[in-house]
């Protein structure tokens, strides 16, 4: 009996979980119905919700870089971003949380970017993959990849692996930016055999990793090691030596580029995201960093 | 008779094996934790680190101030003990003494399914549903000390429950009949004959509750907003300890990084104290 009623109640959940499935093309039906049915009461005078990311983000770094959120001063340098800004996690999570509220703006990268949310224009350039490559869109960023000093021959070749042609077709297909005259790579006529290290951003994980992939089965006797821990930490590890190649998401500073030589691989856009209801369509850069200070708190304030 | 003696010898040394190795582990943990987090204390100041409210790893010069967040995890367990501990409860003692037969092992059932639910899920329904729905009903943008009290509210329940439950049928038989007997209705002798007899037993489901509550992370850090702010309402976002470390681990280097463990050290007291104090309830009861 009591081993009927557990089952029987198994049952039901189970079924419960079908309904939830098959609910929730309503409920999110609903939730966008919610939303288009006060599509026209998109009130400018509530309150901002400002989304940003975790302060060692390779995403925010830039995004902060750009949009000059950083404030320099002789030695010291503080970053403005306002104190109540709600912290998202990872990059898809930017998205999820716009969707959700309507007076809502994030930011993140233009391949996470889907029909759930808007993207604005940034000083009336549109968030494109196109304004990216052709430089309209300035809210980007660069992959690099960067030796010290002269490269070995391993490392030198995947360099000319991931700017080549066929590189480049990965880049794109990861979504991302690709770069010009890209040449053709052959594998070198001498078999190739080592190791490689790489180290650095974390945004860049999923091109590299599809890179290496194709790279390898051009040069099987090559091993490719990569750690995946910031923009930051895999400069320090290519300086140190414990690295060959370091890889970022930002530009290099002055003081990096003097000790690596950077080589760009792709680009990736920042897109500033809106609920679909927010009836702005762009914004300029000085707005933005109005929003992201905290200076303008509401939407009519922008 | 000889192997017999072997046997038993050696399985008694396994057995002792098996316990200090769980002591061993957590000596391990507590040596690993602090012998990073002391130095990065004393570089930052113990003072700067614990009363400071500013956390800025990216600035020159850099800040480390967990001040916010200390009491951040403070609010937010308190709200789940708020809201989980009176439903846990009541919960338990209708399950323990009210409940028909039939519906019993449907209960039972669903209250341990809700204890395997990965904390990610939660988080996940806490910021598809209960971000949205503050939104929506009150003020502020949803990501609140209000949601990832409720979120963790839900979380506890299970604790709850099951140990208050085992701890109310503990409570011998003859005191619910006494208290029957001396002309007490039902609900008077669930209330105020069994729920005290078993009191270290509820006090014991409510500290592992708040230990749930103030170390979870996932299901925090996707509902809270985790901003590094005091909080003025339960409206407001809020950033707790274990939020921090996780958001910032896995970029951090250098001082960042054992500025994060020792974010984890705090929280190891935190955890301490709590067992110390459930150690000190219940051996009170038992004197």
């Amino acid at each position: 009996m009591k081993k009927l009623l557990s089952l029987a109640t198994l049952f039901i959940l189970a079924v419960s979980i079908l309904a939830g499935c098959s609910g929730g093309d309503s409920t999110t039906g609903s939730g966008a119905a919610g939303g288009s049915a006060t599509a026209g009461s998109f009130d400018s005078t509530k309150e901002i919700t400002v989304i940003s990311r975790e302060a060692s983000s390779g995403t925010r770094g830039a995004f902060d870089e750009l949009m000059g959120l950083i404030e320099k001063s002789g030695e010291s340098e503080v970053n403005k971003l306002f104190s109540e800004a709600v912290i998202a996690s990872s990059t898809d999570e930017v998205p999820a949380k716009v969707e959700v509220d309507k007076y809502a703006i994030g930011y993140t990268s233009i391949g996470a970017v889907n029909d759930s949310v808007k993207a604005l224009k940034v000083d009336g350039v549109a968030a494109t993959e196109e304004n990216v490559k052709n430089g309209t869109y300035k809210v980007s960023r660069p992959f690099i990849i960067a030796s010290k000093g002269e490269a070995s021959e391993i490392a030198a070749d995947f360099i000319k692996y991931i700017t080549s042609t066929q590189g480049q077709e990965v880049v794109a297909s990861e979504g991302y930016v690709t770069i010009d005259d890209a040449k053709e790579y052959t594998a070198p006529s001498a078999a190739l055999s080592g190791k490689l290290t790489l180290s650095g951003s974390t945004s860049t994980e999923k091109v590299i990793e599809k890179l290496r992939e194709e790279y390898v089965k051009l040069n099987p006797g090559v091993n490719i090691e990569v750690t995946y821990n910031g923009s930051g930490a895999g400069i320090k590890d290519a300086q140190d030596g414990k690295s060959e190649l370091a890889l970022s998401s930002r530009e290099l500073k002055e003081e990096e580029k003097a000790a690596l030589t950077p080589t760009v691989f792709a680009n990736d856009g920042i897109a500033v995201i809106v609920n679909k209801d927010n009836t702005m369509d762009e914004l300029t850069t000085e707005q933005i960093k109005k929003i992201f200070t905290g200076e303008a708190r509401t939407w009519d304030k922008v | 008779m000889k192997k017999k003696t072997i046997l038993e010898k050696g399985s008694k040394v396994f057995f002792l094996l098996c316990s200090l190795f769980s002591i061993g582990a957590v000596l391990f943990i507590c040596y690993f934790i602090f012998a990073n987090a002391i130095p990065a204390i004393q570089q930052i100041g113990l003072w700067e680190f614990l009363s400071g409210s500013s956390w800025q790893p990216n600035n020159t010069p850099q800040e480390f101030g967990i001040f916010n967040m200390i009491v951040g995890s403070i609010y937010v367990t308190a709200g789940a003990i708020l809201i989980g501990v009176p439903i846990g409860l009541l919960g338990a003692v209708y399950l323990a003494k009210f409940c028909p037969k039939r519906i019993y092992p449907v209960l039972k059932q669903a209250v341990s399914l809700l204890a395997g639910i990965p904390s990610i899920i939660y988080g996940f329904f806490g910021m598809m549903v209960i971000v949205p729905f503050i939104l929506e009903n009150f003020e502020g943008n949803g990501n609140s000390v209000l949601a990832a009290s409720i979120v963790l509210g839900i979380m506890i329940l299970p604790t709850i429950i099951s140990i208050s439950e085992t701890s109310l049928r503990a409570v011998p038989k003859s005191y619910e009949e006494g208290a029957l007997a001396l002309g007490a209705t039902r609900e008077e002798s669930a209330f105020k004959v069994i729920l005290p007899a078993a009191k270290s037993g509820v006090v014991t489901s409510i500290v592992l509750g708040i230990g749930r509550a103030i170390g979870e992370t996932m299901a925090v850090v996707m509902v809270a907003g985790n901003s590094n702010i005091l909080p003025s309402s339960i409206f407001k976002s809020v950033r707790t300890l274990t939020a921090n470390i996780v958001l910032e681990m896995s970029y951090a280097s250098g001082l960042h990084y054992d500025a994060l463990i020792a974010t984890g050290a705090v929280l190891f007291v935190f955890i301490l104290l709590l067992n110390m104090a459930l150690g000190l309830l219940t051996s009170k009861k038992r004197a």
